[in-house]
């Protein structure tokens, strides 16, 4: 091959190779309503990400993968994390562990966390084509409560709402920090319970669990009935 | 140096190397933060240092690219350049432009979009410099007698670099779109403008340290190019697996960055063939030492570890890990930092008209910076192997998953130091080269 047939390479390959990613993204753009679902794209979750642009979060977490590796990616945040979690955790991401990287706390408001939600929301539902992938092995789904009642949930609510489980593991969902709570209404009774959350320096001098001794007497019963009957 | 007008080059070439030196700092400061609680974390935030650890990236390559490009063109066209004068104030323009960005960074002002920060008002700016710089090399090119491909292939290159940036302007309702033309910015500018802009700088160099025929240069110099974009531009679907777009894009994507390499391989054999057939004695051996290692580099970081990272089977567990960042920091430095480093240890020496210069810093930073690298790239390649095998293989929390990966980023962190030591012997022989006086 001469330089001349080396040219025409050039162009004719280009010219070619360009039109079919056009034709490509023109088929794309058709499939995004549906893959998207643009219907449920409101004002508030455009509003949302403008709230993730101007706090730059992006340079932190990533999202659809892509971004900073800082941070857990968000993509599937609000199926997993859930709503309630989510609030709490906007409004103070603070953590009780000093080793653990921290989160900065952007002192959104009220309204701004609601938007954020709502984005985070239309995000779960895009069709990524499976991604992120479903883990090859799943830690074995234990730590439900025998039964479930209202004080159980409320338990539970209060568990998630101060994310006891930055530090504990109850099913294979949480942190490493603290103990394993998945069977711990096997291995502890309540007024052990009891006495642990609200100072947990009576059972050991030594522990980084914080005390939550601003709890009322009805959250802890609540939570105690939670964690109780994880067995 | 031939010219009188090429003289421009000098200053961009200093603050390159300058930025670079920033860059580096900032990036050791990122490793930090990923070790130790979190250093900085009120004043500089992971976010804010990432933006400009990577800004001062892009920053300093064009600075690379836009000296290069005011070097070598006068000397393909034959002429001065169309006006030395645009030249120098569209270098005040970038420099102001670059350091308004990162200090507005300090304080919030940002667009947020990874990579595309800069504040929609500093990304019009940038259309505006990047307007007087094409319009500057267009005249100049215009006058001359004879095209040549170096020349075509250039213009070509920052024309599309131009056009490309557009699509990074908007702001997008929709993330899948927002990110589905985020890429056409990212990969069109590092899988396409950019390889043609460092394509035609690197054919350049070749052509003028080895004395070459400059019809086999071209040549090959055409054959490259047209596998790079044809590879390249479809190839853009190896981003487009997970982000909301068709199932289609993985064989698409899949199929063309399986392909990805075939370019880089050829530069490789390419370059080595040049060297094997020169016709001149080569002096400059470092701009020679910076030229094969950039192509051995390039293949690897760019062309080895992004196409095996890129085929979906294995994105599927990798994408979002540090694999990418392992795969960033090898290809960046291979493809785009030795080549700018090839043009301006080439360049500079010729600018002082120095026939002989004292090339032992060079090789210092040479072996101690292509090392290093090669280090971070295998530390981050190391952690992201672990991220991706726990917390997407076994489903472990991210969190507890970051603290079987601190060691490796010991790695990095130690790692970078040395190649910032690397990076300060450069930045000085670079200062010192550019205040020699002219002989």
């Amino acid at each position: 091959m001469g330089k001349k047939g080396a040219r025409n390479f050039f162009v004719w390959g280009t010219v070619i190779c360009t039109a079919v990613f056009i034709w490509l993204t023109i088929d794309t753009h058709t499939t995004i309503p549906k893959r998207t679902n643009t219907d449920k794209l409101t004002d508030e979750v455009v509003l949302g990400k403008r709230v993730w642009h101007k706090y730059n979060c992006n340079d932190c977490h990533t999202i659809l993968g892509i971004g900073g590796y800082y941070s857990p990616d968000v993509t599937k945040t609000y199926s997993v994390r859930g709503e309630t979690w989510l609030k709490a955790f906007l409004k103070n991401p603070a953590t009780p562990d000093p080793e653990r990287r921290k989160m900065p706390n952007l002192n959104l408001s009220e309204d701004e966390i609601k938007k954020l939600v709502a984005f985070f929301k239309w995000v779960d539902a895009i069709d990524t084509n499976q991604w992120p992938p479903k883990p090859i092995t799943v830690a074995k789904k234990t730590g439900v409560p025998l039964k479930e009642t209202t004080l159980t949930l409320m338990g539970k609510n209060i568990y998630n709402q101060n994310r006891c489980d930055l530090c504990h593991m109850i099913g294979g969902k949480g942190g490493l920090i603290g103990p394993d709570l998945s069977h711990v209404g096997k291995q502890r009774d309540p007024e052990w319970l009891v006495k642990q959350i609200k100072d947990p320096k009576s059972h050991n001098p030594n522990t980084q669990m914080p005390a939550y001794a601003q709890f009322s007497e009805e959250e802890i019963q609540a939570l105690i009935s939670f964690l109780a009957g994880l067995k | 140096m031939i010219y009188e007008s090429q003289k421009v080059a000098t200053k961009y070439f200093v603050i390159s190397a300058i930025f670079f030196g920033l860059q580096v700092i900032v990036g050791l400061l990122l490793a930090a933060k990923y070790i130790w609680p979190d250093p900085f974390i009120g004043f500089l935030p992971f976010n804010t240092a990432r933006a400009i650890h990577t800004n001062l990236l892009v920053v300093w390559m064009i600075f690379g690219f836009m000296g290069g490009t005011y070097y070598i063109v006068p000397e393909e066209s034959g002429t001065e350049l169309f006006s030395k004068r645009l030249a120098n104030i569209q270098f005040y323009l970038l420099l102001l432009g670059g350091l308004v960005g990162v200090v507005g960074f300090l304080f919030g002002w940002t667009a947020g979009r990874p990579l595309l920060e800069l504040p929609v008002e500093l990304k019009w700016a940038v259309v505006i410099v990047a307007l007087i710089f094409i319009f500057n090399v267009f005249f100049t090119m215009i006058r001359t007698k004879k095209w040549t491909a170096i020349q075509g292939m250039l213009l070509g290159g920052i024309v599309m670099l131009a056009i490309m940036w557009l699509f990074g302007i908007p702001f997008f309702k929709n993330l899948t779109l927002d990110y589905y033309y985020w890429w056409w910015v990212i990969h069109l500018w590092v899988e396409g403008a950019w390889e043609l802009i460092a394509a035609s700088l690197m054919a350049f160099v070749m052509l003028k340290i080895t004395n070459v025929d400059r019809q086999v240069i071209e040549k090959w110099l055409y054959v490259e190019v047209a596998l790079v974009l044809i590879t390249g531009i479809i190839g853009t679907g190896h981003h487009y697996y997970w982000i909301g777009t068709p199932n289609y894009w993985l064989w698409w994507g899949g199929i063309f960055s399986a392909l990805e390499p075939l370019p880089i391989l050829f530069m490789v054999f390419d370059t080595l063939n040049h060297v094997r057939h020169r016709k001149l004695e080569v002096t400059n051996r470092l701009a020679l030492y910076w030229a094969v290692g950039c192509a051995i580099f390039h293949f690897i970081g760019a062309g080895v570890w992004g196409m095996i990272h890129t085929l979906p089977q294995v994105n599927r567990w990798t994408h979002g890990t540090q694999v990418t960042a392992s795969h960033g920091h090898m290809a960046f430095f291979g493809a785009y930092a030795m080549m700018i480093l090839t043009v301006i240890y080439y360049a500079l020496p010729k600018l002082k008209g120095l026939e002989q210069f004292n090339q032992k810093r060079g090789f210092w930073a040479f072996w101690i910076t292509t090392t290093c690298m090669m280090i971070i790239g295998l530390a981050f390649g190391a952690a992201g192997l672990i991220q991706s095998y726990m917390q997407r293989g076994l489903g472990i929390e991210f969190l507890t998953v970051q603290g079987f990966m601190r060691p490796w980023f010991m790695g990095v962190f130690f790692a970078g130091l040395g190649f910032f030591i690397g990076v300060i012997i450069y930045v000085i022989d670079v200062l010192s080269l550019a205040m020699k006086r002219s002989q």
